[in-house]
């Protein structure tokens, strides 16, 4: 499959961030960028559908609404 | 749509032999028009053998029920959700929908880390063992775990796949993919949950480029 290169620019703080979540998923940054890009086209569509975006907690079963504005 | 066509091999096994196969990295409108004239006859004919021949309903295969046209149709343009196909013989012998995106693994020594789940998957009625004796291809099923895989390890997730198992499968994923059996997901049908660590899925490699 074709891939394209782009420039992205980010501040330290983001950068901070996205080389934490690296680390942490043992993934390289494009790899993690794809991820978060194919995660919230998938968010994006169902919040489009009027679907509701909620965290349950795995123990209590209780749920918070992830508000999207 | 661009559409990457790689070259496998199955197993004729009235022949006894290799026939040569495509692995495509999609499923395009021909993998639908192939079910819907190909799939869909012989699998209703397959079933009423097993209800002439007085197999309980709870026993046909469960993936009777999938539409993959309402199933392409909803993931089309998601890139969550690529799928592959197998094509030999100029018919589509199996097709496989993933999730690249929102499933996580389970497996204590790989928690919480990316993998990729393998939603549905399904062979052409004909290489069906619990539905046609002897079935026509073998290695449809293989083929698709390695294209899983392979996404997988592409994605930099080392090779990490999991997925949820019709019955007829779980010896299937156990035994010839050597997969960690996590038992029963009561959240999901009641199926068994199967994972794949980067130790196995090496292994799994290795077991098929052996002569």
């Amino acid at each position: 499959m074709t891939k394209r290169t782009m420039t992205l620019n980010l501040t330290d703080a983001e950068m901070r961030v996205l080389e934490e979540l690296c680390a942490k998923k043992d993934l390289s940054k494009t790899a993690l960028l794809r991820q978060a890009l194919r995660l919230y086209q998938v968010v994006e569509a169902r919040l489009e559908k009027g679907d509701k975006l909620f965290f349950e907690d795995d123990r209590t079963k209780e749920k918070a609404e992830v508000m999207m504005l | 749509m661009t559409v990457t066509v790689s070259p496998v091999y199955l197993f004729d096994v009235q022949r006894g032999e290799a026939a040569a196969a495509e692995l495509w990295d999609a499923v395009t409108e021909r993998q639908l028009a192939d079910w819907e004239a190909e799939w869909l006859p012989e699998l209703f004919n397959a079933i009423q053998r097993l209800h002439r021949a007085g197999v309980e309903r709870r026993l046909w295969p469960q993936s009777r029920q999938w539409n993959w046209r309402r199933k392409v149709q909803v993931l089309q343009g998601v890139l969550a959700h690529p799928g592959f196909s197998v094509v030999c013989e100029n018919v589509t012998q199996g097709m496989m929908i993933v999730d690249t995106t929102t499933k996580r693994c389970r497996i204590e020594s790989q928690k919480g880390q990316h993998l990729v789940y393998v939603e549905f998957v399904a062979n052409a009625p004909w290489n069906r063992p619990e539905l046609v004796s002897p079935p026509r291809f073998r290695g449809i099923g293989s083929v698709l775990i390695r294209a899983a895989i392979a996404l997988s390890q592409e994605e930099e997730f080392k090779g990490r796949i999991g997925l949820h198992s019709l019955p007829q499968a779980n010896s299937f994923y156990a035994n010839t993919c050597g997969m960690t059996d996590l038992g029963v997901d009561p959240n999901y049908e009641g199926l068994r949950y199967f994972e794949m660590t980067p130790e196995q899925a090496e292994a799994f490699i290795a077991k098929g480029n052996q002569p």
